[in-house]
């Protein structure tokens, strides 16, 4: 088969997965060809708006196993392909010298057994590594039940690694996908988490002492570029080991609308993996039917993009504006509003906290406010120290005016032309209250 | 007050910048191709100094900050009409309270400088990504094989300069151009060393022929990848721009090797 053929094929197959990161990690050249930037790099965007910075591809669609929601499974007839390893390395470079790609996405079904694959993608990497002398951006999937000894030697040729959830609970993962068991995901996940934390000694398959181990990992810790703009996370100490295993750290990814799980059992999952397992990043793929099987919704189901997108809002609000899980949802609310974004939901069922005065709030306390951002709160911050900040200004250091309004004061002045308490709040929020009014009110 | 005219280079800037303070305070400046004479206002054509520009340049590093330095240098490679005066402006303030104005984020000077200085770092690092080389080969007189990458950008501001260091670590083995067709010059490096200088593509070898296959692949590989169910040429558009995807193969013919050069 040609290139090209397994390229179409390989490639297509790779698409749901979510990932697309090429950041975490800054590196000069090292070897003969390629860097890597801590920022990370887009190369393209696709048809559907997502952008393209890896090469990703499935090393085979061969698949021995047999999970419901996977277009590659056993019991499919799809064409299929497998790349040898030699060809793969060859078209990754031919990629990466003409700027195409930031580097290479790795994943493979499961051809003949987990440890059978991850050889092969070893291999792979290998000859990226020390044959073509690449030091770009490398991420490989490991395939639950992979065996220890591969899952470090991967970990010391690529950036990062993941382990995808695929689904958000046990159950889930016991009727759609029998052959992965949780304890295969988290065994994996747990020796990377581990063996970041203790970069010199590996201590392979201990998913358990991992726990107190990492507790103590590194934390990340916010710094500002030198443009003064865009926060960046740079790790202590990284510069000790020569061989650093999976620099770029771990990520995971689930799949949204398969399985019955609530938005609130997504969040806190997610919230947890970000607190035990330290993942640098948690994706969320909506749902496209690809099979008919009972046990799935059915092929005329629109993928839940909605949902997925106020997902990665919820997200947001994890990992950079301080926000816990049961701050995001709680029991009464298990879902994500649709009609609004999710820190304008907390926000509006927490008026107490509000109008906050824009000259007196703490970092963490701007990040609440809805229309305040990552970067606009730095910037309120960087000019308190000047100067006031007046309402005019707010506009001009990156706040959307329309929403903060209703939730700051300026020098002790309210701007919004309604208060949090009207009970026509939503319709001057421009939020389609539908024909019930949020029960608070 | 007086308009000083300049040769449109960043040592000529500085040069008026220091005619501003020990000569005549400056009503503009403007670099020579874009001002029209007028009877009215008095002007002056400034003669590049390096030593006057290297004195404003210390200046600005010592009195302001590094920051605020290379903030005026960005605005300087815009292609905004009057980024010149955007860019005295700043440095006139930044004189005056020196790095505390790096803070200032919504006082208009700043803003409409930080404004600028954005849009051309954002540029600069959108075409890190938006930018294809074909690899270009021929033999030399002793048959062997060279090979050359070449690569075409039609950017809105002047940012080869901001290109230089990323691609010359990248590709540090390779012998690359990157041509800017808008301004008929070109970044030319090798072996981690670079200049900028004029070209003329027409004297550019061949494409080699494995360039052919090469952009098939890739152009079968970005079809294929989008997700049907998600199609969404809106945000696509937003973050990549039409107006970049002439030199983008993705959106050329398949297996086309035209418009390389």
């Amino acid at each position: 088969m040609e290139v090209l053929e397994k390229l179409r094929i390989l490639g297509e197959s790779a698409k749901y997965d979510a990932s697309c990161a090429t950041s975490g990690v800054a590196r000069k050249n090292v070897g003969r060809m390629g860097n890597a930037t801590c920022a990370g790099l887009c190369h393209s965007w696709s048809a559907d708006g997502r952008c393209i910075s890896l090469l990703k591809v499935l090393l085979s669609n061969d698949c021995v196993y047999d999970c419901q929601y996977c277009v590659n499974r056993r019991s499919v007839d799809v064409e299929r392909a497998t790349f040898e390893p030699e060809e793969l390395a060859d078209l990754a470079m031919g990629f990466y010298r003409r700027n195409y790609i930031e580097g290479l996405f790795l994943s493979s079904a499961v051809v003949k057994s987990p440890d059978h694959t991850a050889e092969k993608m070893l291999r792979c990497l290998q000859l990226l590594r020390e044959v073509h002398g690449f030091a770009g951006y490398i991420h490989a999937k490991i395939i639950p039940g992979v065996s220890p000894e591969l899952v470090r030697a991967l970990g010391f040729l690529a950036d990062r690694l993941s382990v995808n959830m695929e689904l958000p609970s046990e159950k889930s993962l016991e009727l759609l996908a029998p052959q992965k068991k949780a304890k295969n995901i988290f065994t994996p996940m747990g020796q990377i988490t581990d063996s970041i934390a203790n970069r010199k000694e590996l201590s392979a398959g201990s998913g358990k002492k991992m726990l107190e181990s990492s507790a103590e990992y590194l934390k990340p810790k916010e710094t500002l570029d030198p443009e003064g703009e865009y926060p960046l996370v740079v790790r202590d100490g990284r510069k000790k080991y020569k061989e650093p295993f999976a620099p770029a750290g771990q990520s995971t990814q689930m799949i949204i609308g398969a399985s019955p799980e609530t938005d609130r059992q997504i969040i806190r999952l997610s919230e947890s993996l970000y607190k035990k397992f330290r993942l640098k990043r948690v994706y969320f793929s909506a749902y496209i039917p690809v099979s008919d099987s009972a046990l799935l919704p059915s092929r005329l189901t629109a993928p839940p993009l909605k949902r997925e997108h106020r997902l990665y809002q919820a997200d947001w609000l994890l990992r950079f504006y301080g926000f816990s899980a049961e701050e995001i949802l709680d029991e009464k609310n298990p879902f994500l509003d649709e009609r609004m974004d999710p820190k304008m939901a907390w926000a509006l069922r927490h008026p107490e906290f509000f109008p906050m005065e824009v000259n007196k709030a703490s970092l963490e306390e701007l990040l609440r406010i809805p229309g305040v951002g990552a970067i606009s709160a730095r910037r309120i911050l960087r000019q308190r120290r000047q100067s006031a900040v007046r309402f005019e200004d707010l506009q001009k250091l990156g706040v959307v005016v329309k929403r903060a309004k209703y939730f700051v004061t300026c020098r002790g002045r309210y701007y919004g032309d309604a208060e949090l308490s009207d009970p026509n709040i939503l319709r001057v929020l421009q939020i389609d209250d539908g024909e019930k009014q949020l029960s608070m009110f | 007050m007086i308009d000083y005219i300049y040769d449109g280079t960043f040592e000529g800037f500085l040069t008026c910048v220091h005619h501003h303070y020990y000569n005549e305070k400056a009503a503009g400046i403007y670099p020579a191709d874009q001002y029209q004479t007028s009877l009215l206002k008095p002007y002056l054509s400034v003669e590049t100094d390096e030593e006057k520009a290297a004195v404003v340049y210390a200046a600005m590093e010592s009195k302001i900050s590094e920051q605020a330095l290379e903030r005026i240098y960005r605005v300087f490679l815009s292609d905004l009409p009057g980024k010149d005066n955007i860019a005295l402006d700043y440095l006139r303030m930044g004189f005056k309270i020196g790095g505390r104005i790096f803070g200032l984020h919504s006082h208009p000077v700043v803003f409409a400088a930080e404004r600028i200085a954005r849009k051309v770092g954002y540029e600069a690092h959108r075409l890190t990504g938006l930018l294809r080389f074909s690899v270009l080969a021929r033999e030399d007189e002793s048959g062997r094989r060279q090979e050359i990458l070449f690569a075409k950008i039609k950017p809105d501001h002047d940012i080869l300069e901001l290109l230089a260091h990323h691609f010359t670590d990248r590709f540090k083995e390779e012998a690359f151009i990157i041509y800017d067709e808008r301004r008929k010059k070109a970044l030319f490096a090798f072996g981690k060393k670079w200049y900028i200088g004029g070209l003329d593509p027409s004297v550019l070898p061949d494409a080699d022929p494995d360039e052919r296959a090469y952009r098939k692949l890739w152009k079968t590989y970005f079809d294929g990848i989008a997700i049907k169910e998600r199609i969404n040429p809106r945000c696509q558009k937003n973050f990549m721009p039409v107006r970049y995807w002439d030199n983008l193969t993705e959106f050329r013919c398949e297996g086309s090797a035209d418009g390389v050069k």
